[in-house]
């Protein structure tokens, strides 16, 4: 009990470290994307510049860039919507059907989410070759809905089986057709749960590198992750230039991210533990 | 239950998913099981039926074992750092310190960055010339000259290593906190008036608590960490001199790189049994819990 001062000391101390662990590298990529191409990198070099510009931002924001934005937005939005969607259908179906075979069905459904994607690439590359939908929107979006659903359905069942049965059996008795129960008081109730599993997915596919740098072979197609790899080729020594690309692909998720942390983590957590 | 009286209805309600799963998840699971016993390369597109003949050869080849060892080390390694550091690190931010809440959100921020923005950062952060590590390293006089991290095949592993714990430990982190607040607080305080001091009762009360937790989320990351991709391939794309080739980034590189498929399906077919085994663990592992928890 007399050293709980110090205690005190050495916890705030290790917080400060653990902060600096994680920020430095974040400050310097924010740091090098403000530098202006007249700065020199020299060592020792300086932690922030003398003379931060956006000149960076505006040189990296080229067509490309705008390209590959659009194409991440396309198709992690659809992801996102049709994922929801068919996770939420499927969700509520295992939180409420009692047959012994959906229980096995849900393990199935459990099971898929820790299926390596390298191990599983070549036959989905040769079916979407076989429908001709390489180099597509609909290559990706199939991919990543499959991928993502499992945790998707997962996490939307955690909350799904806690939300009361009996509104819904009030309803049934006051003659309310079982879609209409579903879109009218389940789905306004599970909303803490569709946003959570949305932020999750989100944050899946806007990072997504292995598919699209497969499924995808021209520029007009490519994603941020698989256009930021290629500036690496590109434009590997203007670190500036590479690094203000990256913030700009990071803030969008890591915004979302913030803002709705607090249905992210709970719904994450929630089923990690509890189950 | 009353909505699905129905049976019709709770079908229709499953099948979108179901035949998604079926399609794109498990299918592709046994198709990468046919496809390694056929060859194909880029002179001759048209696959032929080999039987064991790729087995064959891509055990007997010089990389395999390569594979084999960098894939064991590496996942070993992340695993290992991560979940400690992920752990400490909870413990850290259940202490109720100030700033906890903000200390949160920092930590959070690795997981929530884009895996290749990631990698593109530690590459930079690695530069021999621009790199802040040697940058750092050089002014605190723990190096003499300029090392290049990615580039020497006997530091590249350990330099991509901890480019993914950075990366890979605030969700251990987000798991173990979960776990931490909902250890019962009657019990740690008892000990305490016991006479119990910190390291007593991390052992004795938390540490038991929470052990289904460490186990299930130890298992979660060995699985994850043995098939990702995005860093090491965006580090060092499996050199140097294969150094930090593992199952993912070799099955990509000869699935896409030279198009020998049989040859990736191969390694596929031995990263889906590694998965079954860890698959196993984790059925065990969380077995064990649900029993504990029903005798307890």
């Amino acid at each position: 009990m007399i050293d709980t001062r110090t205690n005190r000391w050495l916890l705030i101390a290790l917080q400060i470290l653990l902060a600096a662990f994680v920020l430095i590298p974040f400050f310097w990529m924010v740091s090098v994307s403000l530098k202006p191409a007249t700065e020199p990198f020299a060592i020792p070099a300086r932690l922030w510049p003398e003379a931060p510009t956006l000149d960076n931002y505006i040189t990296a924001f080229r067509p490309e860039f705008r390209t590959y934005f659009v194409n991440s937005l396309v198709v992690s939005l659809s992801t996102v919507f049709i994922t929801v969607t068919l996770g939420l259908l499927a969700a509520y179906a295992f939180s409420r059907g009692a047959l012994l075979i959906i229980t096995a069905l849900m393990s199935a459904v459990v099971l898929a989410q820790m299926f390596p994607h390298s191990a599983i690439i070549i036959p989905i590359y040769k079916m979407m070759r076989a429908a001709d939908l390489l180099n597509t929107y609909w290559a990706l979006i199939i991919a990543y809905v499959s991928v993502t659903l499992p945790v998707a359905v997962w996490m939307l069942r955690g909350f799904l089986v806690k939300l009361p049965v009996s509104l819904e059996e009030a309803a049934a008795i006051d003659g309310a057709a079982p879609f209409r129960i579903f879109r009218d008081i389940v789905v306004p109730l599970a909303r803490p749960g569709v946003i959570a599993t949305a932020v999750y997915v989100l944050i899946v596919t806007w990072q997504e590198f292995l598919f699209a740098l497969s499924f995808t072979s021209t520029r007009d197609m490519r994603t941020l992750p698989v256009g930021l790899n290629d500036f690496i080729g590109q434009y590997g020594i203007r670190y500036g230039e590479l690094m203000a690309s990256s913030v700009m692909v990071s803030v969008p998720v890591i915004a979302v991210f913030f803002f709705l942390q607090r249905y992210f983590v709970a719904g994450l957590t929630a089923g990690a533990v509890k189950e | 239950m009353a909505t699905f009286a129905d049976r019709w209805l709770l079908w229709l309600f499953l099948a979108p998913a179901i035949i998604l799963l079926a399609l794109f998840m498990y299918y592709p699971m046994v198709g990468t099981v046919i496809e390694s016993f056929y060859e194909t390369s880029f002179i001759s597109p048209e696959p032929r039926f080999v039987g064991w003949a790729v087995y064959e050869k891509v055990v007997a080849s010089r990389d395999f074992p390569e594979v084999v060892w960098n894939s064991i080390v590496w996942t070993l390694g992340v695993v290992v750092l991560q979940n400690v550091l992920g752990f400490f690190t909870a413990l850290l931010l259940n202490q109720g310190l100030p700033a906890q809440g903000m200390l949160r959100a920092i930590v959070l921020l690795p997981f929530v960055l884009p895996g290749v923005v990631a990698a593109i950062l530690w590459r930079f952060m690695y530069d021999p010339q621009l790199g802040l590590i040697n940058s750092i390293l050089i002014r605190a006089g723990l190096l003499e000259n300029n090392a290049a991290w990615l580039a020497d095949s006997s530091t590249a592993m350990a330099a991509v290593i901890f480019a993914a714990l950075w990366k890979g430990f605030p969700f251990s982190t987000l798991i173990y906190l979960a776990a931490l607040q909902n250890v019962d607080r009657e019990q740690i305080e008892a000990a305490t008036i016991d006479g119990a001091g910190p390291i007593r009762r991390l052992r004795d009360v938390v540490l038991p608590a929470i052990r289904d937790v460490v186990l299930v989320n130890v298992v979660l990351t060995t699985i994850l960490t043995f098939n990702y991709f995005d860093l090491v391939w965006v580090l060092t794309r499996g050199g140097p001199q294969n150094a930090t080739h593992i199952f993912p980034t070799k099955i990509f590189e000869a699935g896409f790189g030279q198009f020998r498929f049989g040859e990736a399906a191969t390694y596929g077919v031995f990263s889906i049994l590694v998965l079954a085994v860890l698959v196993s663990l984790y059925v065990i592992a969380q077995k064990a819990a649900v029993n504990r928890r029903g005798t307890a």
